[in-house]
């Protein structure tokens, strides 16, 4: 009899915990089922009217069910409970696509930017980054550099001067005299920052910007500046890139080259940027002149060096596409966040 | 400098292409820009005759022609007025493509057929100076005897190739043919042909160059003068192949003597001057430099006051030439010239250069000699030219020449060592095959075990020692021996240890920050117009501007003496082109003196400076920039009400480091804002980072901390708008003694309950003991003792 029942309780409760559809309704089934006058309690309150001899039974059979209906209890919340969070996330579900908050990001210039991917490859090389100044004298902008005083070599620049004496420096090789004077070899220097130059038109600003570099050892070779550039330019432009070597004149160095990088706009093929043959002029360089190590006082019988010198300008340019030399100075916000990317 | 192929070909039997000379010259250092065909546009034109003219059917003022051209005759309709039967003249066929862009084919015009064109002289790209009747309005009418049929290029010595070479200042011997043709030699390991320097002279005649002239020199500049006269003289036009070569290297014929002159400038590189030796005054040539308040009137018809920076051939009375720069015009030949003294002078390249840029006159003779003439060029430059004036037979020359020499230029002799070349190139090159290279390029070598004795041509001054000939040589053997060489970096040098340069890594924490802040960062332009220091109101150092002496323009032609000038400008400039809010920054330097004009190089200051334009900013956030970009250095600062003239001076401080101000920041001042045309609500901040660099780092010493809890009071008070948060911190600090955990302002409120001129600031002050948890009483006791404070000192009544 008292099986029976439980057994019909059984049945009828687990159906109607299975039919539930939220978690109310499965409280009002527990309170129900195991509250004061639930159903479950008032059978185990009848138990005074079982023989002792099967109370054993009975208890094992109503626990038995007990059981049976708090598992399936447990298991429905649970499963009501992960739909409710399922439904929850999937309303809090947001835009992805507006804009971040508080944190907005400005940009690098494009110059600056170069000026330091640079000068980490250099100082990894062993060079050490120095600076001069950009208003400089003739002695160290010229003179010191093999370039008297009314000598033809002055023509291959036109520079702005402020008295007859003292000028905007034309070339960032002014600050070797001045490291020359300072360091004892072996040292090997870069030297980036502005330069300036009486020409102003579309493909010159006034104001631009160069880096020079200098080593003076015992025992340097052409051979070394060719190791050294090929390393520099295959950082900057990528591991594909070569240099080639043309015979050039600077006074400050002998023998002189200009040096071409391969185009990394086409790898050598030809396009637009290297106008069809497939590589740019980008640098100078070439052995220091011993003359030019003589009067900053080194000894030139026992050592050597090699300079190298190019524009920043170009070389930003070149990396970034950028078709104008005026859009670096215009500072235009449209032409700065394009740095973002 | 322009040479042309044929010219080479007159000093070198080359037979090798124009590309291939181009080519080859490139890489050896004379780098050529441009190749230009001359008869690029000549192809399909021919010499023909015109046999037959008759009147077109249906135009009347156009003819029907019959044209032979050689292998056919071919008919020809033309409007010109100027043919006849019988005439020689250009025709171009179908498929020539003219200069000027007219590309000839078959056509009928009013239902004729009309086969080509009948060309002008300007249709052909000459003048009358190149070529008789070429400067008529009309078809170009052809002597008589040109082979009909031919192609007009090669009947009208059109049909040279023109190298455009860039000639580097070192090689002054290569602004000639003869020099270009030396570098071909080498090239090629060819030898040079003789050049022909003979000439006629009368063996009969008495009469030598003294007879007609005398020469005295009197200044240092001049090096050499060489004079040689010339009598019965023939002006008139000089011969087509002279004429060819002139024009092709864009030199206007004009006549024999004139031609001559400028043929051997372009030839040998020898400037050559020709006097009317009848306008010498007293036959006497006088070499010296001007004297104060002279005059001469030159070949541009400008007249020029001298002095005596300035060299002058003069005569008796007057100067008749601006030495090595221009000739007078109270001298020169003309015309009517019977007899003419022909000059071959070599000037110190010094003084040319100065008196070429004094008068400010460029000519091609002072071009050569402001790149150095060699003394010795001077001799093969005026028998060149007596050469040229026997074969064309323009004159007869005088027996004789005047050599006034003041340097001697021969050959010298220098030993280089082989070793050392090869260690300059990194390159292990047989000494067998430099003594091959040097000698090709005339310079005479031999060698001596591991030695070269090199014999230096006297045109080659630029070459010194040995690392001037490693130069030639590895020019010579090819660059090109690098290209795919493996070489370790650094092999046989020492090691190095690279070092960033401190100030920089500084700024590019700065940069950084600012970047992640928002902030584009700008390059300006250093030069700035005279007028910023007062757009900016300066009155300091700062407003002793550096001026350049000779500026491109107006606004570049200073040195900037703030980074506000550069990026108030660029916010101007945003925002005409419709950018109205940013923030920008720049690190860069600003040139301050004290003195004017400058005698000692200016101090530099490496400056960061930063901009806003934003409606909704204010001094704070900036401020809070400011203290993120300090946070980054060892600065410990005070800030003080800023006496930065372009900031607005109640919404400004002053950062101090001792007694120094190192930077400032604040909103602009309104006055400047007006100046610059842009918003007042423009915030800028700048900082001296030379400064900042230098200060000594940071030492740090942590405190323990207190085991008991810290214990959070809250405390409002109204008081005087003039009271600052800063005195009221340092007020909770002292009144809380030892307990003094921190004190931070979190709120102010002004409204008209709390009243006119007062504000309501509410304080956060935390407490904590050392050694034991803090009752409520000893709280309140601190609490009493701040409000006891903040009313004593500053009227404050608690809210």
């Amino acid at each position: 009899m008292l099986s029976q029942d439980l057994a019909n309780i059984k049945e009828e409760v687990l159906e109607s915990i299975e039919k539930a559809n939220d978690l109310k309704e499965l409280n009002e089934i527990r309170v129900r089922v195991f509250g004061k006058t639930g159903l479950i309690t008032n059978i185990s309150k009848g138990m005074r009217d079982v023989l002792p001899e099967d109370r054993p039974k009975v208890g094992a059979l109503i626990n038995e069910v007990k059981t049976a209906i708090e598992c399936k209890l447990q298991e429905k919340i649970e499963l009501l409970e992960n739909i409710e969070l399922n439904k929850k996330l999937e309303e809090e579900k947001i835009d992805i696509t507006e804009p971040s908050k508080d944190s907005e990001l400005g940009a690098l210039h494009p110059i600056t930017d170069v000026i330091d991917r640079l000068t980490d490859i250099c100082v990894d090389m062993g060079f050490s980054v120095v600076e001069g100044p950009e208003i400089e004298t003739d002695y160290y902008n010229f003179e010191a550099m093999n370039i008297p005083k009314n000598h033809p070599s002055r023509d291959m620049q036109d520079t702005l001067f402020i008295t007859e004496d003292i000028l905007l420096r034309s070339q960032t090789s002014a600050v070797q005299a001045r490291e020359m004077e300072k360091r004892k070899p072996p040292f090997k220097i870069v030297c980036p920052g502005k330069t300036y130059r009486n020409d102003n038109d579309a493909t010159h600003s006034p104001v631009f910007h160069q880096m020079e570099g200098l080593v003076v050892d015992e025992n340097i070779s052409m051979a070394d500046l060719k190791a050294m550039l090929t390393i520099l330019m295959k950082r900057l432009y990528g591991e594909d890139t070569k240099i080639r070597f043309r015979p050039s004149f600077f006074p400050f160095t002998e023998p002189s080259i200009e040096v071409d990088v391969s185009c990394p706009s086409c790898h050598g093929k030809g396009c637009s940027l290297c106008k069809g043959t497939g590589m740019l002029e980008l640098l100078g360089a070439g052995i220091v002149n011993p003359k030019v190590l003589e009067m900053s006082g080194i000894d030139s019988k026992k050592y050597r060096g090699f300079a190298f010198g190019f524009g920043l300008d170009r070389t930003s340019m070149i990396l970034n596409s950028i078709n104008n030399i005026k859009n670096l100075y215009r500072n235009d916000i449209r032409f700065l966040e394009q740095m973002k990317k | 400098m322009k040479v042309t192929y044929k010219w080479i070909k007159d000093f070198v039997d080359v037979n090798a292409t124009p590309e291939d000379i181009a080519n080859r010259l490139t890489d050896a250092g004379m780098e050529v820009e441009e190749i230009i065909y001359q008869n690029e546009h000549l192809h399909d034109v021919v010499v023909g005759k015109i046999l037959k003219i008759e009147k077109h059917p249906q135009a009347d003022k156009l003819v029907v022609c019959q044209v032979d051209i050689g292998k056919e005759i071919t008919q020809i309709i033309t409007a010109a007025t100027n043919v006849f039967e019988g005439a020689v003249v250009p025709v171009s066929l179908p498929g020539a493509d003219l200069v000027n862009g007219i590309k000839i084919q078959k056509a009928k015009m009013r239902g004729v057929e009309s086969c080509g064109m009948f060309c002008s002289g300007e249709e052909l790209g000459i003048d009358e100076n190149y070529y008789e009747g070429a400067g008529v309005n009309g078809i170009l009418i052809l002597p008589n005897d040109l082979k009909i049929g031919q192609a007009i290029d090669k009947a009208l010595m059109l049909d040279d190739v023109v190298f455009d070479i860039n000639i580097t200042p070192n090689r002054a011997d290569c602004m000639s043919i003869i020099g270009i043709a030396r570098e071909v030699c080498a090239l090629y390991g060819l030898e040079m042909k003789k050049v022909n320097f003979s000439y006629d002279i009368d063996v009969y005649a008495k009469d030598t160059v003294r007879d007609y002239v005398n020469v005295e020199v009197n200044t240092p500049n001049c090096l050499r003068y060489m004079a040689a006269a010339i009598t019965n003289l023939k002006i008139e036009r000089s011969p087509l192949w002279m004429r060819a070569k002139l024009n092709a290297v864009g030199i206007k014929p004009i006549n024999t003597m004139v031609d001559i002159t400028n043929y051997v400038l372009i030839e040998m590189g020898q400037p050559l001057h020709a006097f009317d030796q009848e306008l010498i005054g007293g036959r006497k040539i006088n070499v010296r430099q001007a004297k104060i308040g002279e005059e001469i009137e030159v070949l541009n018809h400008n007249t020029y006051k001298l002095d005596e920076s300035v060299m002058v051939i003069a005569d008796q009375e007057k100067p008749m030439v601006i030495a090595g720069v221009i000739g007078g015009t109270n001298s020169c030949i003309n015309d009517n010239t019977k007899t003419c003294v022909l000059e071959g002078a070599v000037f110190d390249l010094k003084s040319i250069r100065i008196t070429s840029r004094k008068i400010g006159v460029r000519t091609d003779s002072s071009a050569r000699y402001a790149k150095g003439v060699n003394v010795a060029n001077a001799e093969l430059g005026i028998v060149r030219a007596l050469h040229f004036v026997s074969k064309i037979g323009c004159g007869k020359v005088v027996r004789g020449m005047i050599d006034i020499s003041s340097v001697k230029n021969e050959e010298r002799k220098i030993e280089v060592s082989v070793d050392l070349i090869n260690d300059i190139l990194g390159l292990q090159i047989d000494s067998k095959i430099m003594v091959k290279l040097l000698n090709n390029l005339g310079i005479k070598t031999v060698c001596y075990g591991k030695k070269l004795q090199c014999i230096i041509p006297p045109y080659r001054e630029d070459l010194e020692n040995d690392y001037d000939i490693a130069e030639e040589v590895i020019r010579l053997y090819g660059y090109s021996v690098y290209d795919n060489m493996q070489y370790d970096l650094f092999k046989n040098a020492k090691v190095t240890e690279g070092e960033h340069h401190p100030r920089l890594l500084m700024e590019r924490k700065f940069r950084n920050a600012l970047v992640e802040r928002g902030f584009y960062e700008n390059v300006s332009y250093t030069l700035v117009p005279e007028e910023s220091p007062k757009k900016l109101l300066l009155d300091d150092i700062r407003a002793n501007i550096i001026k350049i002496a000779n500026p491109i323009s107006e606004d570049i032609a200073c040195m900037r003496t703030s980074l506000a000038h550069s990026l108030f400008s660029n916010i101007a400039y945003n925002i005409s082109v419709g950018n109205r809010t940013m923030k920008i920054f720049e690190c860069g330097r600003v040139y301050l003196t004290e003195e004017l004009p400058l005698v000692k190089l200016p101090n530099e200051i490496n400056m960061l400076g930063l901009a806003v334009c934003d409606e909704g900013y204010d001094f704070y956030i900036l401020k809070g920039v400011v203290e993120s970009l300090l946070s980054k250095t060892s600065a410990t600062y005070k800030l003080e009400r800023s006496k930065q003239p372009f900031l607005h001076p109640g919404i400004s401080a002053d950062i101090i480091i001792g007694d120094k101000v190192i930077g400032s920041f604040g909103k602009i001042h309104p006055q400047v804002a007006k100046n610059y045309d842009i918003p007042n609500n423009v915030f800028y901040a700048e900082l001296n980072d030379d400064f900042l660099i230098e200060l000594e780092p940071v030492k740090r010493v942590f405190k323990n901390i207190s085991k008991y809890p810290i214990v959070e009071r809250d405390l409002a008070v109204v008081v005087d708008e003039k009271v600052t948060a800063e005195e009221m911190l340092s007020a909770i600090k002292s009144s809380c003694g030892n307990l003094y955990y921190n004190a931070s302002l979190f709120d102010v409120y002004r409204s008209a309950s709390v009243g006119e001129n007062k504000k309501s600031l509410a304080f956060k002050i935390k407490l904590v003991d050392m050694n034991k948890t803090l009752t409520d009483e000893e709280v309140n006791k601190v609490m009493q003792k701040i409000l006891k404070s903040f009313n004593y000192r500053f009227g404050a009544v608690l809210r």
